[in-house]
């Protein structure tokens, strides 16, 4: 006869929050259990981030349509390179209501979506915790300030090793604890002279990748293929990073395959006491037991979790009584690049453009004067130079040698121009367990988006981002190839997805506190992005492993004395 | 040329990077017995065994015969990617084998998206047809200015977008398949771009045009 064990904490998911959040609790002695849906990765295997496209069935694209359609500038997502890590949509398909859209990417593996994921490593700012009171009263302000989230940031960053983004910039803070910034490249150079002549400032972009060696690990070697894993570990994973330090711990337990479905719920006390999932193996369903239970399994799987683990005392979803849940969905304002060339750069011998795998120079958030066209910001990135791919010639009409010849001559000469804008959150932009039974390959209930980008104030943003970004590059002596204005990108596009059970002080109006505690149920956490209650036009990763610190901290404290 | 790659000795230093800590000697423990491999090919760098690296790509032992188009179509599919990318001063679509990777990819797309398929075969017809009211002849028998011409004209709205084309659509898939067959190729992406990228360097220089900075 055996005793069920009884964890301190069940964290559920191992990639930014889970992963994040089970290093915090693991490292410090707790007898933490954490469950990963996917399976172990083993990254000399699995990632193939030097197999250039020819050394593939379909040059890197995938059988047609095989992977779905994604929006144009988003088929890195998934690709021959990486299919085996994803969830393809119609293997194993999602709800959209009429008229929604969403582009949910799913990752399941120890490491989650950190094994390929974009490394922007910036900062929150001040007014992005407080854009209700600070901004322009939209919204609701973050239960927490910038002060209170500062210590966490430099943890982090200590933590997963990164490099550049030392310069202040007006609600952009610096990195703390970063590594020197990459060079940048001929076009990002010319980008940043540019930008000065209108006021903006380019600075280095931060990003968790190693530019000396750092912890034990390499610096980066410049391949560029970050976006397919890196058999280096150069560049910031759990899987790589965290996992390797707590992994040989008595008191840490992963188990992989392991599907969880249910939070468990004790009746007489009105705590979570554990969470059920399916072994992905053999289909058979368990149950684990633990003080305290922390949802870091991506936003969406969070929040199907809540909603899943409905009950008589919250019938709307666990955790539920402010009937939030699931609402307020961001992403990101996201569109088209534009593309161009620089004349002076053209015909020039190739180089090695690769570089740290990203752009080295950003344009951070720079317009903070009230203006009657929109709320909140955007910034720009640029890439230039030499590309796996035949650049901006290859745009340009006609066929032949001449065509040939002028993509060989525009070829080191490419730059794309891109930005992100601050996604407003709404009530209408929500998710819910699908009505019409929808269930997924375990038989679990599969969740039906209710969400629409396109609303006036991306669209307002929009406007004025193309015409920045036109101007940006006139002034930088580039030429603009023609392009369409498209309609602002389905949520779920940039992977920047965030929302759903936002924090607050207020229980009627938010699912979590200022701890990421649900107000109802005070030992169950949710670390991921659900609990963002804005949505900055910065990359949001760093913030959720910030907040993910903090709150697993909390957490120890609070078991710390009630033991 | 070779500046930014690396060479011998600065993989070696890279290697004595890699044991000099213990996540270093534990990754390269996967990859023993551990070979630096030089190459002499143009564009082949000095590489580590079992990095997935490109050294020589060994020629297929069968020769591609085509799945989805039949004899006369291929040929078509042949002299169309060999009109969008020539072969010049440097090799072309002949060379890159493009029409192979297209007839592997228009047999492929049965499963998913059958209409590209369905895009080919109309495509080729109007192709034959527009021939035949022209010239007269099939378009395999075509001389290579008149060929030039229909597919200038197939091309009009890309030079001005006012102007409609009923060949339009299939010169765009054309066009795309074949860009996209040679820049993904080896021959297209490595000896025409000189792309030098997904590669191992010691360091990463940025911009080294002194007037740049």
């Amino acid at each position: 006869m055996t005793t069920q064990t009884i964890y301190d904490v069940i964290v559920v998911g191992s990639g930014a929050s889970g992963g994040v959040a089970a290093y915090t609790l693991a490292s410090k002695g707790l007898k933490v259990l954490c469950l990963e849906a996917g399976r172990m990765i083993e990254p000399h295997k699995d990632f193939h981030n030097h197999k250039p496209p020819y050394r593939w069935p379909y040059r890197g694209h995938g059988k047609p349509g095989q992977y779905g359609k994604l929006p144009q500038g988003m088929e890195w997502k998934i690709n021959e390179w990486t299919d085996q890590l994803f969830t393809i949509p119609h293997d194993d398909p999602y709800a959209l209501a009429p008229g929604a859209k969403f582009t949910w990417t799913r990752l399941r593996a120890v490491g989650g979506r950190t094994l390929v994921w974009g490394r922007e490593s910036g900062r929150f700012g001040p007014l992005d915790f407080k854009p209700k009171s600070l901004q322009d009263g939209f919204g609701e302000d973050w239960p927490l300030s910038y002060e209170d989230l500062e210590p966490y940031y430099d943890k982090i960053e200590a933590l997963i090793g990164m490099s550049g983004g030392g310069e202040e910039v007006y609600n952009s803070p610096a990195s703390k604890n970063a590594l020197p910034a990459f060079n940048a490249r001929c076009g990002e150079l010319l980008i940043k002279k540019g930008a000065a002549k209108l006021g903006m400032k380019t600075v280095s972009m931060p990003l968790a990748v190693l530019s000396k060696p750092y912890d034990n690990r390499l610096a980066c070697h410049y391949c560029g293929a970050c976006n397919f894993g890196c058999d280096t570990a150069s560049r910031f994973s759990t899987l790589e990073v965290l996992f390797p330090k707590i992994q040989k711990m008595p008191n840490f337990t992963l188990r992989t395959n392991a599907v969880v479905n249910r939070v468990l719920m004790d009746r007489n006390s009105g705590k979570a006491c554990g969470v059920s999932f399916i072994d992905a193996t053999n289909n058979q369903e368990y149950e684990v037991f633990g003080k305290a239970v922390v949802l870091g399994a991506s936003m969406v799987e969070s929040l199907r979790i809540l909603f899943n683990s409905r009950n008589r005392e919250f019938p709307q979803g666990l955790a539920n009584s402010s009937g939030t849940l699931g609402r307020y969905l961001m992403e990101h304002v996201a569109f088209n690049q534009l593309s161009g060339f620089f004349p002076e750069l053209a015909g020039r011998p190739s180089t090695n453009d690769d570089g740290p795998g990203a752009n080295s120079l950003y344009i951070p958030r720079f317009n903070f004067e009230k203006n009657n066209k929109f709320l909140r910001g955007y910034r720009f990135t640029v890439e230039t130079g030499c590309s796996m791919g035949p650049g901006p010639g290859a745009e340009l009409p006609g066929f032949g040698s001449a065509y040939k010849k002028r993509i060989k001559e525009l070829y080191p000469a490419a730059v794309n121009i891109g930005g992100y804008g601050e996604g407003l959150p709404f009530e209408w932009n929500f998710v819910e367990i699908d009505p019409d039974g929808l269930t997924d390959r375990f038989g679990i209930p599969q969740v039906r988006f209710h969400t629409n980008a396109e609303y006036d104030n991306a669209f307002a943003l929009r406007d004025e981002m193309y015409g920045q970004m036109e101007e940006i590059l006139r002034v930088s002596g580039a030429e603009l190839l023609p392009y369409e204005k498209r309609n602002p990108y389905p949520m779920g596009s940039v992977t920047h997805e965030a929302g759903g059970a936002r924090m607050g002080d207020d229980p009627k109006k938010s699912v979590l506190d200022g701890w990421n505690r649900c107000h109802d149920i005070k030992n169950l956490l949710v670390v991921d992005a659900a609990a963002f209650v804005s949505h900055p036009e910065k990359s949001i990763t760093l913030t959720i492993m910030a907040l993910a610190v903090r709150a697993c901290e909390h957490l120890m404290e609070e078991l710390r004395l009630s033991a | 040329m070779d500046e930014g790659r690396v060479s011998r000795r600065n993989a070696l230093r890279y290697l004595g990077l890699l044991t000099a800590s213990a996540a270093g000697r534990e990754f390269l423990a996967s990859w023993l017995p551990m070979q630096l491999v030089r190459g002499d090919e143009h564009r082949a760098p000095v590489t580590i065994s079992g990095m997935h690296h490109e050294i020589q790509e060994p020629e297929p032992v069968v020769k591609y015969a085509p799945q989805f188009f039949n004899a006369d179509e291929f040929r078509t599919v042949e002299i169309l990617a060999a009109m969008i990318i020539p072969t010049d001063e440097a090799p072309g679509a002949k060379e890159a084998q493009v029409a192979n990777y297209i007839d592997f990819v228009v047999f492929s797309a049965a499963e998913f998206e059958p209409l590209l398929q369905k895009k080919w075969i109309d495509g080729l017809a109007f192709l034959e047809r527009e021939s035949q009211r022209q010239f007269s002849k099939s378009f395999r028998d075509v001389d290579q200015a008149d060929r030039v011409k229909l597919l200038t004209d197939m091309s009009a709205p890309e030079r001005n977008p006012n102007v409609k084309h009923d060949g339009f659509a299939f010169f765009s898939v054309v066009k795309d398949m074949t860009v996209e067959g040679f820049y993904t190729s080896k021959i297209g992406l490595i000896e025409v771009l000189d792309y030098q990228g997904m590669n191992y360097m010691p360091d990463f220089p940025g911009c080294t045009h002194p007037e740049h900075h």
